[in-house]
């Protein structure tokens, strides 16, 4: 076979079932150090050990979305009360001011949350790729939401399936399959 | 209420990620006949409710007994009881989300489900209390043609504010807590009932993405939802302690009103999740150390409020406006028109959580039961005290007058009941009542050999 033919080789879907924490961390860490990229891990829950060992400490950019929602609800509680009160200039009693920042400061409370709750859903919405019903088919597997831990590859270059296959298998996976095979349906329990 | 499976101390987790899917999945099966009954008793409560606002819109507002002077009678009282519930829901799942308090786990999804029903619940209330439903719309911010500017300086304006955000900040972190326990809903189900969970779940699959964003973003719900338990209540207290009326402009009416709201919300919790635990046979998730936790919640409050009471009559008395000596003396004569209702109310907020301070007392089902039932009667009868008495027995002698609801006011304040009842009964069998992932989290993770280094 050519070199030609083997890069014109469509790419394969390759998947891993563990049932076990630390295996799935010694797969995502050899994974890691060989160099190979493209991989999906799935877990039935947020761990710790999983977020440290992918993402080294980085924090999400959602806070940022929270920071700008913050703000922006912020400027519009202050323009929202100020303008309208300048829109209707009545000269009060007691040298009070039209523009009154005290009352209107729970006013811009009540905006700068609601503004960074909104922003910070739309921001969970971008990161976390919501809604995900486009997401490659192999991406969902009922036993990752039951109690199991998976790693999807769902563009691998064929020339790379037996490695990574084999550091997969080596790592403790209970199941590895490829092609239409990561595509599965469990037994319904209800 | 069995007393063998009511054991104290935290309770026996489930011993792997897929026994807690089927406890809580188990719930969605088949209703019982006794679900059955109570929804319809609840929905059954909530079109009388429909009835009698029928009867205030054909026939306006005379049917209710809301008139001069006591023109907030039981539409604004059951209001600001409504919004009181809610806030133990947003306290447990979002301050104690951040302190890592360990014993929400079992109680905050029902709790923050509890907060969005009751604050729906409240909402009703200012457009029943305006007669003219249709003209509901007058209370938001809008720059309109009539040249009728709304006043930010206002504290009904306020609330206004404080409320809709409130509820939907609630409504969202309640629903993004619930997306990835709805995805495992949409994986154990089939057919039509599969594809309205996998809508909801808005295709979750748990990718280290996912979780990670997800995460982040759950956190910062909570930071920002956890200044609302404080300020929306001190809002509402504002909606009072801004007006010149004696019994109401009081500066500590904040962290009275706050205080209240958590210990009626504590309760009603307690109330909805101690039948939900034996009739879904969730023991395992919820019992005792859960139960005794929100009654000690209850006594901190109560301690708080019963302070608040006893400060109220000695600025009264230390003020020496006669006005505020008047009306505080008023309500507490027990010969009043109101003094049944004052009583009532130190009872049931001061004196029946009380009992909570033995640990037997606060340990016993049946107590807890009890205890709880009164304290909302007791916190619906505080709002009723304040705003009722102070605007019967007004500045002017010649108004005064003894205002009592009408049976339409009762019939809606029932409806109310089974509005919230409806929603949250609805609630129970379809979505899950108990946080399945953080269940989850609670599990020692599966491992082979040691997690040591990774």
């Amino acid at each position: 076979m050519s070199a030609t033919a083997v890069a014109a080789a469509p790419p394969v879907r390759i998947k891993a079932i563990y049932e076990h924490l630390d295996c799935l961390l010694t797969g995502i860490d050899r994974l890691k150090k060989a160099g190979i990229e493209g991989w999906t891990v799935m877990a039935p829950l947020p761990r710790h050990e999983i977020e440290e060992i992918i993402y080294e400490g980085r924090p999400s950019p959602v806070r940022w979305w929270t920071l700008t929602g913050g703000i922006t609800g912020l400027t519009i509680g202050l323009l929202l009360t100020s303008l309208t009160a300048a829109q209707w200039p009545m000269i009060l009693p007691g040298g009070k001011p039209v523009v009154a920042l005290v009352p209107y400061a729970v006013v811009m409370f009540e905006c700068t949350i609601l503004g960074g709750a909104l922003f910070t859903t739309l921001g969970a919405i971008v990161h976390c790729g919501l809604p995900g019903f486009f997401l490659d088919a192999a991406i969902q597997d009922p036993r990752v939401t039951d109690a199991s831990f998976g790693i999807v590859f769902t563009h691998a270059p064929e020339s790379d399936r037996q490695r990574i296959t084999e550091i997969l298998t080596g790592a403790g996976a209970v199941e590895v399959t490829t092609g239409d095979d990561t595509i599965y349906e469990v037994p319904n329990h209800a | 209420m069995a007393t063998d499976v009511y054991t104290s101390g935290e309770p026996n987790r489930p011993e792997s990620y897929g026994e807690a899917n089927r406890d809580i999945i188990r719930v969605l099966l088949k209703p019982s006949v006794a679900y059955l009954a109570l929804l319809a008793m609840s929905v059954a409560t909530m079109l009388y409710g429909g009835w009698c606002w029928y009867q205030q819109i054909r026939w306006g507002m005379g049917v209710a007994h809301i008139t001069h002077p006591t023109m907030w009678g039981v539409y604004i009282v059951t209001f600001v009881f409504w919004v009181g519930i809610g806030h133990a829901g947003t306290l447990i799942s979002a301050i104690l989300f951040l302190v890592r308090s360990r014993w929400r786990t079992g109680v905050y999804r029902a709790s923050e489900a509890m907060t969005v029903f009751a604050v729906m619940t409240a909402l009703l209330f200012p457009v029943l209390h305006l007669g003219r439903v249709w003209q509901n719309y007058w209370f938001f911010p809008y720059p309109n043609q009539r040249q009728l500017w709304m006043n930010f300086k206002s504290p009904l304006m306020w609330d206004v504010f404080a409320i809709s955000t409130y509820f939907t900040v609630s409504a969202i972190f309640f629903y993004v807590g619930c997306v990835p326990d709805i995805a495992i809903f949409r994986d154990h189900s089939k057919g039509l009932v599969k594809r309205v969970y996998g809508l909801l779940s808005l295709g979750w699959r748990g990718t280290h993405r996912q979780w990670h964003h997800y995460m982040a973003a759950y956190g910062f719900f909570a930071a920002l939802a956890a200044p609302l338990v404080l300020s929306v209540h001190s809002v509402v207290s504002w909606d009072f302690a801004m007006a010149n009326t004696a019994g109401w402009h009081s500066t500590i009416f904040p962290p009275y009103f706050v205080a209240g709201a958590i210990l009626s919300g504590c309760a009603m919790v307690i109330s909805l999740l101690m039948p939900m635990t034996y009739a879904f046979g969730w023991q395992k998730y919820v019992n005792t150390w859960h139960f005794e936790s929100l009654a000690k919640m209850c006594i901190l409050t109560s301690a708080i409020l019963t302070y608040a009471y006893s400060m109220e009559y000695f600025v009264g008395w230390y003020s020496q406006n006669p006005y505020e000596q008047a009306i505080f003396f008023w309500r507490a004569d027990p010969s009043a028109d109101y003094g049944w209702a004052f009583y009532l109310m130190v009872f049931c907020n001061c004196v029946a959580p009380a009992v909570w301070y033995f640990p037997a007392m606060r340990r016993n089902p049946w107590v807890l039961f009890i205890v709880a039932a009164i304290i909302n009667v007791g916190m619906w009868m505080e709002r009723f005290n304040i705003i009722v008495s102070s605007l019967a027995h007004n500045f002017d002698p010649a108004t005064w007058w003894y205002y009592w609801p009408s049976w339409v006011e009762w019939g809606i304040l029932a409806g109310s009941a089974g509005w919230f009842c409806t929603w949250f009964l609805l609630f129970c069998k379809t979505l899950p009542a108990v946080a399945i992932t953080e269940i989850k989290e609670m599990i020692p993770p599966p491992v082979k050999g040691s997690l040591e280094g990774k």
